[in-house]
């Protein structure tokens, strides 16, 4: 059985897309991260134009966003102050980002741009990730400690302001500038930002990794709710027939990814993701650099 | 069952039906009767493809040579293409070409029927791509339209022998034609064209729409014309699976 996509204008199998929002889901719900970076990759393998997929997946990484705060928010384990400041940087660059996005698209580059940023971030994020959990593994297993030498330099800045669930006392120069990056990321390349987010929440401000799961999915929310607000309102690529069925699949993967998470160890955990994360920055190098490029390229006229 | 009562309709007005001559695009060609079974293909959630069903009462009387080839065309809209080269990006504009040809004819006619006469009838995709005025006389025309097929061709929308045809007593001709998955919706020509000794006998048009219908209509209207309900419904949606995800969660 296939569905036709209103705005992506496909026919697909609705069962391939549950099993995809599913999968993702279930390696959002291990990892702690939205799980956009894995989303839409898979979306334009399978054949959605990529401008439907970046804008698309952002509102289905809401709603597992949504379903996986809840669990944090009862355990208290969410820094809304810290989450807002964010959120104000996140804003400013989401709104940046979509703009950016506008002229990618009019310009027919939104492919390339997405395809070069995602290999450069995936690569960098994936290489230092599996560096550190590998380092781990050696030792204990457990969370990595707080880089002193990396935080050293967030010591100097002004307006500094306590965040008591946090444990901190920073300024709030860092949250917003962190917020405003991956906002911007959140509108050109879909992502809900949290495989940026969540290390540099934890190396960067010294999070405690049990407070940043929350407090990231908790910004992540709002992000991606702005983000797809902007996409949908402004550039009518969000496929509400393709964010819906991905939200059920998404919604019960992510439930079970938290079951598994529980039982291994967090070493592991970050390993397993930087090579996942590592495994799709190989394929798109491939398909940029190696595989035979088109000649020709064809697209619709303004 | 609609689309079988709309077939026999047809076929039956096109058994009375008398061919006259009439002149079409500056060509004098002998009119053919012809008809489709729908005039109006909807595209919905549940859409996968379809199929377009056309009848026609090819001139009389019919030799051993005689023969039927249609073709599917639309919607005309422009097309730019791009041509990476090692010294950068060259690029070639159509002002109006189709989004989807799908050509087929019978085997008889693919044997008798000479390449020009095919493009003189207007039944070869490379000649239906027209360029801006200023690239017309283009020494890499051919390459580009070449290129410009063979894209269409790995989209699905440009399709060759890819109808079925039936004959039936008294001339009378079933073409059913496939219309792609991913066609996109508007308006679409038939082209039913009669061969003879390699030469067009009778030659038919119709029209049809492909329109979209049901959520598919909706939600597309609703992106385009309102975008503000949209981006609101879209965090709506997210907002309740999320929230009714949460509360399962928590049971």
């Amino acid at each position: 059985m296939l569905i036709h996509l209103p705005i992506a204008q496909v026919a697909v199998d609705p069962l391939i897309l549950v099993a995809i929002g599913m999968l993702v889901g279930f390696l959002s719900g291990l990892f702690g991260v939205g799980g956009g970076f894995l989303l839409t990759p898979l979306l334009i393998f399978y054949g959605i134009p990529a401008a439907v997929a970046v804008s698309t997946q952002a509102n289905q990484i809401m709603a597992t966003s949504i379903a996986g705060v809840s669990a944090h928010w009862r355990e208290r384990q969410v820094d809304t102050r810290l989450g807002a400041l964010m959120l104000m940087g996140g804003f400013a660059g989401s709104t940046a980002g979509v703009g950016l996005f506008s002229i990618l698209k009019a310009f027919g580059v939104v492919d390339v741009t997405v395809s070069f940023l995602y290999i450069i971030f995936l690569g960098v994020i994936g290489g230092l990730m599996a560096w550190e959990s590998i380092s781990a593994l050696g030792k204990s297993g457990g969370d990595p400690g707080r880089r002193t030498r990396l935080r050293a330099w967030m010591r100097g800045l002004p307006m500094k302001r306590r965040f008591p669930r946090s444990g901190l006392y920073i300024s709030i120069i860092p949250p917003i500038g962190i917020g405003f990056f991956v906002g911007m990321l959140a509108a050109v390349l879909g992502v809900g930002g949290g495989f940026i987010l969540a290390p540099a929440m934890v190396y960067l401000l010294g999070v405690p990794t049990r407070v940043m799961v929350g407090t990231s999915l908790f910004q992540i929310i709002f992000l991606t709710a702005y983000v797809t607000f902007l996409q949908a309102t402004f550039n009518g690529t969000v496929d509400l027939v393709l964010a819906g069925v991905l939200m059920i699949g998404g919604v019960i993967g992510a439930r079970y990814g938290a079951i598994a998470g529980r039982r291994l160890k967090a070493a592991q955990v970050r390993l397993l993701l930087a090579l996942l994360v590592l495994g799709i920055a190989g394929r798109l190098v491939y398909e940029l650099f190696v595989a035979p490029q088109p000649e020709y390229r064809l697209e619709e006229a303004l | 069952m609609t689309r079988i009562a709309s077939a026999v309709i047809a076929a039956t007005f096109l058994a009375g039906a008398a061919a006259h001559a009439q002149r079409l695009e500056g060509t004098e060609r002998p009119a053919m009767a012809a008809g489709l079974a729908q005039d109006v293909i909807e595209v919905e959630v549940n859409y996968n493809d379809s199929r377009v069903i056309v009848f026609a009462a090819t001139p009389q009387p019919e030799s051993q040579t005689s023969g039927l080839a249609v073709a599917l065309v639309g919607p005309i809209i422009p097309h730019r293409m791009i041509r990476r080269t090692a010294t950068g990006d060259e690029r070639i504009e159509f002002v109006a070409a189709p989004q989807v040809f799908a050509v087929s004819a019978e085997p008889v006619v693919t044997a008798t029927v000479p390449p020009d006469a095919m493009i003189e009838a207007g039944l070869n995709a490379q000649s239906t791509a027209l360029p801006r005025l200023d690239q017309l006389l283009s020494p890499n025309l051919g390459a580009w339209r070449e290129a410009f097929v063979g894209l269409k061709m790995a989209e699905g929308l440009y399709t060759f022998g890819d109808a079925d045809f039936r004959r039936f007593d008294g001339g009378l001709r079933r073409a059913s034609i496939g219309l792609p998955t991913n066609a996109p919706p508007g308006e679409y020509t038939v082209r039913a064209v009669a061969f003879r000794d390699g030469k067009v006998v009778g030659e038919s048009r119709q029209t049809f729409t492909l329109a979209r219908s049901g959520l598919d209509e909706t939600l597309f209207d609703l992106s385009r014309e309102h975008g503000l309900i949209y981006g609101f419904v879209a965090i709506l949606l997210g907002t309740l699976v999320g929230g009714v995800a949460a509360w399962l969660g928590r049971k």
